[in-house]
């Protein structure tokens, strides 16, 4: 099995299922990629760079958005 | 009323307004425009990949307002820089409400973390408004490390309890050459008033017209509060006395 751990919990995929950028991945996750900022092991990734930013087995991956706050 | 001027844009309204507790994003999206604000706080948060409907921001017109990303759930410097960066890749812009408030009780802001982040922000090229207790001396230092405003607050956040520092909010007023927004624990549009009279620069509002039963008209309430305080704040205030002062003439009674 391959893994990310995607905003602190893991999740598993089949072999060669693994989604193989964070676009593909926020499509998994059917997550707007349009309000969505994201982090993988630790470095920020632009939105501009989620389809051409690959995505290995084992990686954490932070999907971050704005929320209502003061 | 006169410009709110903070790093060099302009702004009409001196009412700031967090989205935070709102019941609904439609209630939120309508509270914001009664409440005449161009700067609205948002906090930036873990999506929630279980729920697809977790975007409670869509319903704010992102052209006509000024997002302010605040750095809520910030412990230390470190937290708060991490959380900038991703809030500026997040929103395109450099605007940052800095709060750094390791304690959950009360939440009070952490003073040697937030100068120590706003240092390292200012440096990144971040408009950083930091959020801090009613510290004279801390926004002085603040303001030294190129903080675009100063927030200093009237009691702990979301307490409604209004303005329990008054002494020290004086003082800062008093010294600072950056905008003073009166930030936490505004209950009640009389005390954004209060606060406006005493000569802050603006007001920053969420629990209180969040939580209120109409939140919509609240909002509309502190507006009118904020210009009523502003205006009389630009009008110079009549000095109080102890004794009375006969508003009538104390001539041509009539009586011999």
């Amino acid at each position: 099995m391959e893994m990310l751990k995607v905003n602190g919990v893991e999740k598993t995929f089949a072999p060669g299922k693994l989604p193989a950028t964070v676009a593909d991945l926020l499509a998994h996750l059917n997550v707007d990629a349009a309000t969505v900022v994201a982090e993988v092991d630790g470095g920020i990734v632009q939105r501009d760079s989620f389809a051409r930013t690959k995505l290995r087995t084992g990686q954490a991956v932070e999907l971050i958005r704005l929320m209502g706050g003061g | 009323m006169d410009k709110l001027v903070i790093a060099g844009r302009e702004f009409d309204s001196r009412l700031l307004i967090g989205t935070g507790k709102f019941a609904s994003p439609d209630i939120m999206a309508e509270a914001i425009k009664a409440s005449g604000a161009e700067i609205v706080t948002v906090a930036l948060r873990r999506v929630d990949i279980d729920n697809e409907n977790d975007d409670t921001l869509a319903a704010i017109d992102r052209s006509r307002y000024l997002l302010l990303p605040n750095t809520s759930g910030a412990r230390d410097a470190g937290e708060a820089v991490r959380l900038a960066r991703l809030a500026r890749a997040a929103t395109g812009i450099n605007w940052l409400k800095l709060e750094v408030t390791p304690d959950p009780y009360y939440l009070l802001p952490d003073p040697v973390e937030t100068l120590k982040a706003a240092e390292i922000l200012v440096k990144e090229g971040f408009v950083v408004l930091p959020y801090i207790n009613a510290d004279p001396v801390l926004s002085k230092r603040l303001e030294d490390v190129g903080a675009a405003t100063v927030m200093p607050l009237a009691s702990p956040i979301g307490s409604n309890q209004g303005l329990k520092t008054r002494a020290s909010l004086e003082i800062i007023i008093e010294q600072a050459n950056v905008p003073v927004v009166v930030d936490a624990g505004l209950g009640l549009p009389s005390h954004a008033a209060d606060a406006m009279e005493m000569g802050a620069d603006a007001v920053l509002v969420n629990t209180a017209i969040a939580t209120a039963d109409d939140p919509v008209r609240m909002a509309e309430a502190f507006k009118l509060a904020v210009e009523a305080g502003r205006i009389a704040y630009e009008s110079g205030p009549a000095a109080a006395g102890k004794r009375a002062s006969a508003s009538s003439p104390l001539t041509g009674f009539l009586r011999d």
